[in-house]
């Protein structure tokens, strides 16, 4: 899919009268009216052309990528999903004539929360992740310049976004009963409005954490912030509960004049935190930076700890010859997991989606599988399936990549004990400590016998999820930088696969949990099955390993021949 | 003569359609301290890493302790100690941590590898510091744990590549020191730097590459004897084609004014 857009996109590109058009806006871009305007805002605009160019030099040559609004082809391929996602959607409130008001409020509520997730994400990978600021940390480049330069990609995501979550819908909105001709103009223009007030509201967000928040906390609030979205739907659905617990009124005073002196007041608000925030990104910025890079350095020194259980289970895991690379594997995964920035980033926003599930499960947990009465229980081995999955995704992929060269100068009999070692700790870790706490509460509550049979189901089940999703390991973990367009196409693959798991969990229903006997020889099967794959997969990872470092290898390569050409 | 450990024949090695390194060839032995000498961009890191197995040459013979390249690599790598030019680590690790990470995937016994990693760490007077994240270590520090961690498998061949850089005059001593012992203790060392007066008194023989060609082989006083220089400075100078050219320094002045 690349290859074809990366080839279309070069043939727009030789248009001819695209090209007279594009020179002709860019002139326009660069010309005195916008740096005018430029001025206007405290930024210094020949800067601020030189930060672009170089922004863009730097994207063209794949040394950012952890931008998706630098990044055009990751940028494409997102649109490309939720146009997709949005045109099904539109299509099915089509075709069951859904009303013209739920229709609109449905998309801009879906174009708000899908900008709200990427927004944030983007707004804190530019602001708080200010590799590049580092660099440029003692040139005389203006705080707003600077921020400016970083954040005009945002404009470019939201285009993309915006467009592709809600061109089709506008346009397929005529066919509902009763919309007017103006429909899809209202739609989008109002969509369009949306997304830049998201997007202000996004910089000021983090503008206000810069000014607030002392710099060596920042990296760890901004992960926070990233969850907002996903936590502000789990707070929503309890918020009415607790208020009236706290015997707070709920219900809106019907007096207009209230109602409008509320609304003035919210908006005076909002008017006032996106101005202080963009001030507040605006003015230091660039002389706050260092302390943002440095931050972890003020991570307390903890004296070592022995883990003589790690190590045994590392030493099992690896053998005789292989008992320290497995340790190796086992320690270096665990630790990275804990502090590693971009993979914590990535895991904390899907720590409230992972809470979710488990809320239920534990409500749930007093009735038993084998009953007649579905219980939440039944998902367990399959959420735990859904987190190794993110965990495996992302697993490659870290912040201080480049450190991988360390595995280049060892040999690669290495890797045999080093990989058993990555299994053994999501083994232990995801799979063996959460079905042996389940354990003590389900015997509790089912008694020994059923609670020992669903666990070794489980068990056995969330094997052969490690056991596939292993498959995705693609390297060295956390020896890559982040790829952001796969943290979107997640999204999608992620709804796929909650489908699948509402399948199996009607199976174990309705098939499986009506006969022991029948569970004892499925999780039998299941577990000859993960053993078997497992072997497989772990001699995959091998070879994954193996293979990107003959990438990274290379990488000196590229960069000679990049100088060269 | 001493057994060669290191032997390179007529290696070409190619990044693309550039050749950088020129049918180069020569030996190291045991217990030799040998300098890798040359300008930027001459090939000398180029070559470190094709001994370590890193890039595989485009065509010649490598043999590293006899076992030839690339096609024994992993035994290779066993042996071997390297230090790169940039430090780049696995920042969220402390030293101790990443010390730990590098023994074991060596597969240094555990108690072994405690022992040196505790006994290197004093040494080098990063005791107190070994359970700070690396981020908040400085650049010699860091330099002192890439010495450290290519130490911990007791290597037979030792590649440094600018070894001293970051590091205060003291632990520069040291760590000449420690090279000068590690070599009567029959370790191979090869030592790429730019700094040549500690080349001259670190080093039992120089190499010099330029423009990826070996243009001198030999011990410095053999060197200076050769080319009729004072200094291995002016050897370098000489042999590369530096001496009495227009430095361009008065061309930056004159640029500055402009």
């Amino acid at each position: 899919m690349n290859v074809y857009w990366v080839a279309l996109q070069h043939r727009l590109r030789d248009s001819t009268l695209l090209n007279a058009i594009g020179e002709a806006v860019r002139r326009w871009l660069r010309g005195p009216a916008v740096s005018r305007l430029l001025r206007r805002f405290g930024i210094d605009p020949h800067r601020y052309w030189l930060l672009i160019d170089l922004f863009a030099e730097l994207t063209e040559r794949r040394e950012m990528l952890g931008h998706l609004g630098r990044d055009g082809v990751s940028l494409n391929m997102v649109s490309a999903v939720y146009f997709l996602l949005t045109t099904f959607l539109a299509g099915v409130q089509v075709l069951v004539a859904s009303p013209v008001h739920t229709y609109y409020a449905v998309f801009l509520g879906l174009t708000a929360f899908l900008l709200f997730t990427v927004l944030l994400s983007e707004t804190s990978n530019s602001l708080v992740n200010p590799v590049e600021a580092l660099v440029l940390a003692h040139q005389p480049i203006g705080g707003a310049t600077y921020t400016a330069a970083k954040l005009t990609h945002l404009l470019r995501v939201l285009g993309y976004m915006v467009t592709a979550v809600n061109l089709l819908p506008a346009l397929a909105g005529l066919l509902l009963p009763g919309a007017r001709w103006s429909y899809p103009l209202f739609h989008f223009f109002s969509a369009w409005v949306l997304g830049l007030v998201i997007a202000l509201f996004c910089c000021a967000f983090f503008g206000l954490l810069i000014r607030f928040v002392p710099a060596r906390r920042l990296k760890t609030i901004g992960q926070v912030a990233e969850a907002s979205p996903l936590l502000l739907i789990i707070v929503a659905g309890q918020f009415r509960r607790i208020l009236k617990a706290l015997k707070v009124p709920t219900g809106l005073p019907a007096d207009p004049a209230t109602l409008r002196a509320i609304a003035i007041a919210f908006g005076l608000v909002a008017v006032l935190s996106v101005v202080y925030g963009l001030r507040a990104l605006s003015g230091d910025y660039l002389v706050r930076v260092s302390a943002i890079m440095r931050g972890p350095s003020h991570a307390p020194a903890r004296p070592p700890r022995r883990t003589p259980l790690a190590a045994a289970i590392a030493r099992l895991a690896g053998g005789h010859s292989g008992a320290q690379p497995a340790r190796a594997g086992f320690e270096y995964v665990r630790r990275m997991m804990f502090r590693d920035w971009q993979f914590r980033r990535q895991m904390i926003p899907m720590i409230p989606a992972a809470v979710m599930p488990l809320l239920a499960m534990f409500g749930g947990s007093r009735a038993t599988p084998f009953g007649g009465r579905f219980t939440p229980v039944h998902l367990l081995p399959h959420a735990l399936g859904a987190m190794l999955f993110l965990v495996c995704s992302i697993l490659a992929h870290g912040s201080d990549y480049k450190g991988a060269w360390i595995f280049l100068t060892v040999p690669g009999s290495t890797f045999h004990g080093f990989v058993r070692g990555v299994y053994a700790l999501l083994w232990t870790e995801t799979i063996l400590i959460p079905n042996l706490i389940a354990l003590g509460f389900l015997a509790w509550f089912w008694g020994p016998a059923d609670a020992l049979l669903f666990v070794a189901f489980s068990l056995a089940i969330a094997s052969v999820y490690l056991a596939l999703e292993l498959r995705l390991v693609e390297g060295v973990p956390f020896g890559k930088p982040v790829d952001t367009s796969r943290g979107m196409i997640l999204m999608p693959l992620m709804m796929a696969g909650g489908l699948v798991i509402a399948i199996m969990v009607a199976l174990q229903h309705f098939l499986l949990f009506h006969s022991r006997p029948l569970v004892l020889a499925v999780t039998l099967l299941a577990a000859a099955a993960a053993w078997l794959l497992t072997r497989t997969s772990l001699d995959t990872f091998e070879v994954s390993i193996r293979y990107h470092l003959g990438l990274v290898s290379q990488e000196s390569t590229t960069l000679y021949q990049e100088i060269n050409g | 003569m001493p057994e060669a450990v290191v032997e390179f024949q007529q290696v070409v090695f190619c990044y693309d359609r550039t050749e950088v390194l020129h049918n180069i060839s020569f030996a190291l032995h045991k217990g030799e301290i040998v300098g890798l000498l040359g300008p930027n961009g001459a090939g000398k890191s180029t070559t470190i890493k094709l001994i370590t197995g890193i890039l595989v040459p485009t065509s010649g013979t490598i043999a590293v302790a006899g076992l030839p390249l690339p096609e024994e690599a992993i035994d290779v790598k066993q042996i071997i100690g390297y230090v790169p030019e940039t430090a780049v680590l696995f920042d969220s690790l402390t030293g101790q941590e990443f010390l730990e990470l590098c023994g074991r995937l060596h597969n240094v016994p555990e108690d072994t590898l405690q022992t040196r990693i505790r006994d290197i760490l004093a040494t080098f007077g990063l005791t107190s510091d070994r359970v700070a994240r690396l981020d908040a270590y400085s650049k010699g520090m860091r330099q002192k744990i890439l010495i450290a961690a290519a130490l911990l498998h007791n290597p037979d061949i030792i590649l440094l590549d600018e070894p001293l850089s970051g590091l205060d005059v003291n632990a520069a001593i040291l760590i000449k020191d420690l090279l000068a012992a590690l070599a009567a203790a029959g370790k191979t060392i090869l030592y790429s730097s730019h700094v040549l007066d500690v080349v001259e008194r670190v080093c039992n023989r120089v190499l010099i590459i330029h423009q990826g060609a070996l243009i001198a082989d030999g011990s410095a006083e053999e060197l200076k004897a050769s080319t009729h220089e004072a200094t291995l400075e002016d050897v370098f100078r000489n042999l590369t084609g530096s001496a009495g050219l227009d430095t361009g320094v008065s061309r930056i002045v004159e640029a500055l004014r402009s």
